[in-house]
């Protein structure tokens, strides 16, 4: 029996395949393209992370900070934002950086024919026209707005938009197609195996924008301290969890009902970390039953939203109902406020309501690592105690996208993904429904504080409208805002360093145990 | 012989008519918008409306099934809705994937089956045979997922001999290509044995007890002349047929195997192009399962003969 041990062993080593160094993490499904927010999702949108690098980003806290710039300043009438580039800056083939490069980029993300997901937040189809972008000098950019905006750079910055990265103008060939991505970033695309794995590697010759040692979101220190990065494709958490365990993957994304047998675990270890993204209900205002704030209220109010969210997260959330996320530097006392528990003063609202026992359906989905279906049961369970008829329907996803799109459902348990500045958050939620049908709240005075809320760049104003707008929406419940989403990731505990940030891969700053 | 393929070849024209047709329609009638899920959450009702135009998702679906059939016949199956590659190109590369473990596992499967279904009706209702049925009996109900999950448990993490994740083409390495092998074509194996055993020894039991086996028992021939000179020979063809359904399914349907083991095969595009609404890639993959279905039937009716010289191919 030893020899056949032996033997299984000395031919697994044998036809040990990989890079020595790779550190390997698992994505759930394929990178869709490697072009930066043209056709992408979020495991896109994690792999480009490392690869490119736009003029700023956002830092821990959802403030804007440089990064392939060294300064950004904005003129003051709030029109002209001049950027500096850094000197220190080269692409992945060797060529530095220059201003010319960034209005070719900016250039080329605006046509039409390269079908950039932002175009449309910058082309004044929105709340932003761009309407120059020029090179001063050789290292210092100027970008002209039509109006004042407070979410410019923000929008940029996203991880929808690819980070807005600028890459060199060799990513595309001569034919006018994108080839592959030479950008600035602390990693270099290497290999694309279709359906199975996507490599990186370490450019060796990153410099970190200026930095007190530490990573910090998208900027501060970001060193390549692995040799190469080895996205795999793995559906199937269980496959996942055997990865990891046997590891031949060193850090990954796990459900939660493994919390506990990681914790426990003598070389595996938990990562537990919020981030800005929300788990909400989301509620359909022009509903015949839902239209009546009063049985939206009562709704609120059956739910012991610290229980459910302990439940529902296995012990890693915290209640917030606000759309602003606790680390957000603008979740001040009032957006602490939350709608309390009160199953008399919900029976009483459904009464004044003239509720009399309508059927309410949650839609809910059972995707991946999100908490929709659990917190549907759980919260359809609380409901229930006041006299509320709930049900549940579990669709697919792109079921589920489609009747949210259509304005076609009552309540919807959903996640969102994470908005770093809590106006693009009120984005995804409030607006004109007539035009847009898949918004859930078009309550005017909620409409003109998101637009304020776009523009207004005073921190101290800006806290006020968000402040306005928290308690406006707990008047009006358009929808119950349970908990901030948690990214529960596993690694071996060869891995030092932070391999999430909002919901984002992070591979920077991140070592292995040799 | 090339009349008879060519009549079963055109006869296969209707199946992949009607298969095109239902899964055109069908794919279109489940809600979920491909323009939706490509542009986010973040996109403007317009955006997904000039994507619909984009992809022709606008049009009626009779002009969109002519406009796509039109394309089919002059070979072009269009291009994924999600990934925009080739689809004759995407739903080839993953078939031969899913085909090389398919038949592998098939035929390792048939080679340890047959003989012992056989072997279990020559022992009728003796303690092999019980053995026997109730080994295929608790194989066929184990779920392949579940199989799988052991396997990888047992083999990958406990003893370490072979990999968890990830695959290798033989082609490529064919070393390591084969250990990336074992435990997906270990769990069919195992599967399809169920079906093949009892297959193999149903039918063996319907022939041993007729007349000629009597008659041969009687002029004295041995017990194995008569079992597999007289016996097998009769009673292989129904679970040869078995055998050419078994593999004609496989060779679509293993996406919870390809799942399991991280293999980029056919069945695992299939789930994720429906999970995306990737209508171009589903439609892709059916046809050539159907067509896969029809050209395995061809083959296993042609190879008949060869096991019953009564049955003629023409």
């Amino acid at each position: 029996m030893k020899t056949i041990l032996l033997a299984g062993t000395m031919l697994m080593s044998a036809i040990a395949l990989g890079h020595a160094r790779d550190l390997t993490v698992a994505q759930s499904s394929d990178i869709r393209s490697n072009e930066p927010g043209v056709n992408r999702d979020g495991n896109t949108d994690s792999v480009i992370f490392h690869i490119v690098e736009g003029l700023v980003g956002y830092a821990e806290n959802g403030e804007v900070k440089p990064l392939l710039a060294k300064s950004v300043e904005v003129s003051a009438d709030g029109l002209t934002y001049t950027f500096k580039l850094r000197d220190d800056v080269k692409f992945h083939n060797g060529k530095a950086l220059t201003a010319e490069d960034v209005v070719w980029n900016w250039t080329r993300y605006m046509k039409p024919e390269t079908k950039w997901t932002c175009a449309g937040d910058f082309d004044g189809g929105k709340s932003i026209k761009v309407t120059n972008v020029a090179a001063a000098d050789a290292s210092t950019v100027t970008m002209s707005i039509e109006k004042p905006s407070a979410v410019f750079l923000g929008l940029m910055a996203r991880p929808e938009c690819g980070y807005t990265g600028i890459v060199s103008k060799d990513s595309v060939g001569a034919d006018g197609a994108f080839v592959a991505p030479i950008g600035t970033g602390p990693f270099k695309w290497a290999e694309w195996k279709k359906g199975e794995y996507v490599r990186l590697e370490k450019n060796a010759d990153y410099v970190s924008p200026d930095n007190d040692g530490k990573p910090d979101g998208m900027v501060g220190s970001k060193r390549p301290l692995v040799d190469g990065i080895k996205f795999m494709v793995i559906p199937d958490a269980s496959t996942v969890k055997t990865g990891l365990l046997s590891g031949a993957l060193d850090t990954a994304e796990v459900s939660a009902d493994l919390i506990a047998e990681f914790k426990g675990s003598d070389t595996m270890q938990l990562i537990v970390k919020r981030n800005n993204g929300k788990n909400l209900l989301y509620f359909q205002t022009r509903d015949k039953v839902l239209s009546n704030v009063a049985v939206r209220r009562a709704m609120a109010e059956a739910l012991d939203l610290d229980q459910l969210v302990a439940a529902v997260s296995n012990g890693t959330g915290e209640a917030n109902s606000s759309m602003v996320s606790a680390d957000s530097v603008f979740y001040s006392d009032v957006q602490k406020k939350k709608i309390p528990m009160d199953l008399e003063k919900a029976k009483k609202n459904l009464a004044d309501a003239g509720y009399k026992g309508e059927q309410i359906t949650i839609i809910a989905n059972k995707r991946g690592n999100v908490p929709s279906f659990p917190a549907a049961v759980v919260a359809q369970a609380m409901m229930q105690q006041v006299g509320l008829n709930v049900q549940i329907e579990v669709l697919d996803y792109a079921t589920q996208v489609d009747r949210r799109r259509s304005g076609n459902y009552q309540v919807i348990s959903q996640s969102v993904s994470p908005r770093l500045d809590p106006a693009l958050m009120y984005g995804f939620y409030v607006g004109n429904k007539d035009k847009n049908a898949s918004l859930m709240w078009d309550n005017p005075k909620a409409v003109e504080l998101m637009k304020a809320a776009y523009i207004e760049a005073d921190q101290a104003k800006r806290q006020a409208i968000f402040d306005e707008f928290h308690q406006l929406m707990l008047d009006e419940v358009p929808g119950i805002f349970m908990y901030d989403m948690v990214d529960i990731w596993g690694a071996t505990k060869k891995l030092h360093g932070q391999p999430v940030w909002q919901s984002n891969t992070r591979l920077w700053e991140v070592t292995l145990d040799d | 012989m090339i009349k008879f393929i060519l009549n079963r070849l055109v006869m296969a024209i209707p199946t992949i008519v009607i298969v095109s047709v239902a899964v055109f329609t069908l794919i279109r009638l489940i809600p979920g918008d491909p323009a939706a899920l490509m542009l986010g959450d973040m996109a403007e009702p317009q955006q997904i409306a000039a994507m619909r135009t984009e992809l022709g998702l606008d049009r009626s679906i009779p002009e969109q099934f002519v406009i796509w059939a039109g394309n089919i016949l002059s070979g072009d199956f269009g291009t994924s809705i999600v990934t925009g590659e080739p689809v004759l190109h995407l739903v080839l590369s993953r078939f031969m994937v899913s085909a090389e473990i398919v038949v592998i596992a098939v035929f390792l499967a048939s080679l340890i089956a047959v003989p012992a279904g056989v072997i279990a009706a020559w022992r009728q209702n003796s303690l092999t045979d019980l053995a026997l049925v109730g080994t295929a009996t608790v194989l066929l109900s184990i779920p392949t997922f579940w199989l799988g999950l052991l396997l990888l448990l047992a083999f990958g993490l406990k003893l370490g001999w072979l990999p968890v994740l990830g695959y290798v083409p033989i082609t490529e390495n064919w070393k390591a290509g084969l250990l990336y092998l074992v435990l997906p074509v270990m769990t069919l194996v195992i599967h399809e044995m169920g079906v093949i055993i009892r297959m193999a020894r149903a039918s063996t039991l319907e022939v041993l007890r007729l007349d000629y086996i009597t008659h041969a028992r009687a002029k004295g021939l041995s017990e194995s002349a008569v079992l597999w000179r007289h016996a097998f020979k009769n009673a292989f063809g129904p679970t040869w047929t078995m055998i050419g359904l078994i593999l004609g399914n496989l060779l679509g349907g293993i996406a919870v195997i390809e799942t399991v083991f991280t293999i980029p095969g056919l069945g695992r595009l299939m789930v994720d192009a429906i999970f995306q609404r990737d209508y171009p890639v589903i439609q892709g993959c059916l046809l050539l399962v159907a067509f896969s279905y029809v050209v395995v039937n061809l083959v296993v009716d042609l190879l008949y003969p060869l096991f019953d010289p009564r049955v003629v191919a023409e």
